[in-house]
């Protein structure tokens, strides 16, 4: 092990540390020291600072030496992050390197990572959809998983506290199964969206077609403007970093906000190895890490500890965090961490064209599209398959020009191309079924650079997302007809899990201790001052966007554990 | 804090220095002459009207840097082997280079190639006509003065009518 620099000085001890400085332990972050507590926020990767940081933010099309195009040396290198549709030359930066951070695939998954300050805050997709009680009470309804401990109304109040702040763009459907929130003003639709969102409502009462919810500023409210932040200007540069803080970032947020508290410190370049458990105290005590410069092992201390490192890091560290108590991992008395990972299931799309409303077109960009909530299974159990899913929706007209001959007659045909037809897509969001089978866990043989366990992944579709895959594409093809597009065409990517960025669980929240790992304030059954809030909390995965959630719970933890220290209980 | 809702935000310096110089480096990738052969033919797919041809634009520099970067072994053979092609055929029907050839004889000569009956001359061409296409629509130029790319449109306009275009100023 390397060197061991146990210095249980004032200056390593705090009230609170965070490890992550993502989307979730932003938010740790953020309330932590909003509660006055000296917080220190561990993040293995680099730091990178809002607008500072983001090399590529200004960059032009032609200014960028491949126009956007990967290099051979850097796909070939990067097999799997290649993958990922947002991962090209003006955002590679913000991306894991496959061959730097290793770890075993017993069953193919593409782990798409940030290791930065913001973690994947700066390249996400920004959807951000409530969960509905429909997923908070659908375990304990059609049996899988277990029973989640709260419900939707236990976060509620804060879905509307975390929205407020990040900023959130969005329509008031008024839909049960996807509840509203503190919107913005929403994104505008485009005409053949509009007959699309027009057609469904007309043929089907259980089904809706509403514009995204997405974490963009479409009109700066004070608190907006106090972190720094303006109103999205529709570059849909996103995932290079937004120079005005148009989307919700840690970056461009959270983690600054909480340093203007003085409360913050924040210590990039630090790989979480462990936590520390105390037997005779019976609580955790601290966090060691590996200096990712110097390699030399450190610890710090503090009276509670927030676990934020996403979804299947934080198995790897409580897994990795073993003492006399727990052998098997920090918290582990249940046996269940690790297991029963889910995720989604994006393998299905369909496009297709629409020969109506050419005489209009749009103009400008939009980073954001409609989106179509689940309407499978709600209300009561009609296929063959459990739980459903939502799906992505978006229209287009393509502008194309003559590329046929030579000369100077090509030239005047590239420079007047002609407005092509409509083209519509979708593609699909489905919800995957927590199984035991689905696990990740230590390797016994194989150490990541760091020295510590690298992570076995072992996780696969089943027989019940195929069923979902086929009956997507049914219902799409059914909708897609009834609105009168043509060309159809459904596909099924087959990529492989993980592609969707929403792993989840491994240690879930459940009401019991011998079958999961975490209360309903996502605090370890068996160690007090330990709080998991990414999606490795999850104890199912809904069919919307996960990170939304992930703030929520955040939030309520936080405010949870500061008062339950104060009362002397953690 | 004072700032405009409208996106006024000052950028620190960098954000506006970017220059094609600071961000593109050309790789010695083709020998010079290979170099004026690629340039030349870019330049018969698109010449100088009375804006920029291709190779004022130096697409083919782009189109170098791209295959040498970005495409696999196969496709850098099919292009250099190409370009001699390109030359060989040019002594062939016309009795000089490439480069000394007239706009006539130049766009025979490519326009073969996009029909020959030998695969790889048909692949390279199309390979290096798709290469020109980009490059020149992705050029500064062209962005700027004649596409009027915007990077920050600042809206989204769902619903527009279609207008009928005036046609660009080239000829
Ligand atoms: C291209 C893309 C599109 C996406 N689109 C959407 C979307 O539209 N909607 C949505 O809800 N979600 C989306 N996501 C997923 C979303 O980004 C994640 O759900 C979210 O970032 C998870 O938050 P987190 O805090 O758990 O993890 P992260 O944001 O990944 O942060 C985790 C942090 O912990 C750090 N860390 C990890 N291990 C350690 C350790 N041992 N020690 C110290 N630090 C550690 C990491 O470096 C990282 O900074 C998308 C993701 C990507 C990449
Ligand atoms: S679309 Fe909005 S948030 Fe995204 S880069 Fe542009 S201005 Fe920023």
């Amino acid at each position: 092990m390397a060197n061991l620099n146990i210095d249980a000085n004032a200056q390593n001890t705090y009230d609170a540390i965070v490890i992550g400085s993502g989307i979730s332990g932003g938010w740790a972050a953020k309330e932590l020291t909003g509660k006055g507590l000296r917080t220190l926020v561990l993040e293995r990767g680099r730091d990178v600072r809002h607008v500072t940081d983001y090399p590529t933010t200004m960059m032009q099309p032609w200014e960028f030496d491949h126009r956007g195009q990967l290099t051979k040396e850097v796909k070939d290198a990067n097999p799997i992050i290649s993958k990922c549709y947002a991962f090209y030359e003006g955002s590679q930066q913000f991306f894991v390197k496959d061959a730097e951070h290793p770890y075993i695939q017993e069953k193919p998954f593409d782990w798409i990572r940030g290791y930065q300050v913001g973690g994947k805050s700066l390249m996400w997709a920004r959807q951000t959809q409530r969960w509905s009680d429909f997923d908070f009470t659908g375990p304990a309804r059609d049996g899988f998983a277990v029973d989640w401990p709260i419900r939707y109304a236990d976060l509620a109040p804060w879905y509307s506290y975390v929205e407020r702040f990040a900023g959130i763009t969005g329509n008031k459907d008024g839909l049960d199964t996807l509840p509203d929130g503190e919107f913005l003003p929403p994104h505008e639709w485009n005409c053949v969206e509009k007959h699309f969102q027009k057609q469904v409502a007309s043929k089907y009462k259980d089904r809706h077609v509403i514009m995204g919810r997405a974490a963009h500023i479409t009109k700066p409210q004070p608190v907006h403007l106090q972190q720094g932040r303006g109103q999205c200007q529709h570059r849909t540069i996103c995932e290079r970093g937004c120079p005005y803080g148009g989307y919700f970032s840690s970056n461009s947020s959270t983690i600054p906000w909480a340093a203007k508290t003085g409360k913050m410190t924040l210590r990039p370049d630090s790989v979480v190895h462990s936590i520390i458990y105390d037997e005779k105290l019976g609580r955790a005590t601290g966090v060691r890490i590996i200096d990712a410069n110097t390699k030399q092992m450190k610890e710090y201390y503090a009276r509670i500890i927030f676990l934020n490192a996403a979804a299947l890091n934080s198995n790897l560290v409580l897994l990795n965090s073993t003492s006399n108590r727990f052998p098997n991992g920090l918290g582990n008395d249940s046996g269940v961490l690790g297991k029963y990972v889910a995720f989604h299931n994006y393998r299905a799309g369909i496009s297709a064209q629409y020969d109506g409303n050419l005489d209009s077109t749009t103009d400008g960009r939009r980073p954001n599209s409609p989106y179509i909530p689940r309407f499978r299974n709600v209300h009561k159990q009609e296929t063959d398959f459990l739980r459903g899913y939502a799906a992505g929706f978006s229209a287009g007209r393509s502008s194309r020009s003559n590329q046929e001959g030579i000369g100077a007659d090509l030239k005047q045909n590239l420079l007047n191309p002609e407005l092509g037809g409509w083209y519509v897509g979708s593609h699909m969001m489905g919800e995957t079924i927590p199984k035991e089978t689905n696990y990740v866990a230590l390797d016994k043989a194989q150490k990541d650079p760091f020295g510590i366990p690298q992570l076995k992944i072992s996780i696969a579709y089943d027989d019940n997302d195929e069923k979902m895959i086929k009956d997507y594409q049914e219902q799409m093809t059914e909708m897609f007809t009834a609105a009168g597009f043509t060309n159809i065409r459904v596909r099924d990517d087959h990529r492989n899990p993980g592609l969707d960025i929403h792993e989840m669980g491994g240690v879930r929240m459940g009401k019991d201790s011998k079958t999961s790992m975490l209360n309903k304030w996502n605090q370890l059954h068996a160690v007090k001052n330990v709080f998991v809030t990414d999606g490795s909390s999850m104890t199912s995965t809904s069919t919307q966007n996960p990170s939304l959630t992930y703030m929520a719970m955040s939030a309520r933890s936080v405010d949870y554990a500061v008062k339950a220290m104060k009362k002397g209980l953690v | 804090m004072a700032m405009a809702a409208g996106g006024l935000i000052s950028l620190p310096a960098w954000a506006s220095n970017w220059t094609a110089e600071t961000v593109g480096l050309t790789h010695n990738y083709l020998s010079s002459s290979q170099d004026e052969l690629l340039a030349n033919i870019a330049e018969t797919i698109i010449p100088a009207t009375d804006t920029p041809s291709a190779k004022e634009l130096k697409v083919h520099q782009l189109i170098q840097k791209i295959v040498a970067d970005c495409y696999d072994k196969p496709a850098q053979e099919l292009f250099r082997n190409g370009l001699d092609a390109v030359d060989a055929q040019a002594q062939k029907t016309f009795g000089k280079p490439f480069r000394e050839g007239d706009v006539a004889q130049r766009t025979a000569l490519l326009t073969q190639f996009s029909q020959s009956a030998e695969p790889a001359q048909k692949e390279f061409y199309s390979l290096v006509k798709g290469l020109t296409i980009r490059g020149y629509l992705n050029s500064e130029y062209v962005m700027t003065n004649l596409t009027h790319y915007q990077m920050v449109p600042g809206y989204y306009h769902g619903c527009v009518p279609v207008v009928a275009k005036a046609v660009s100023p080239t000829k």
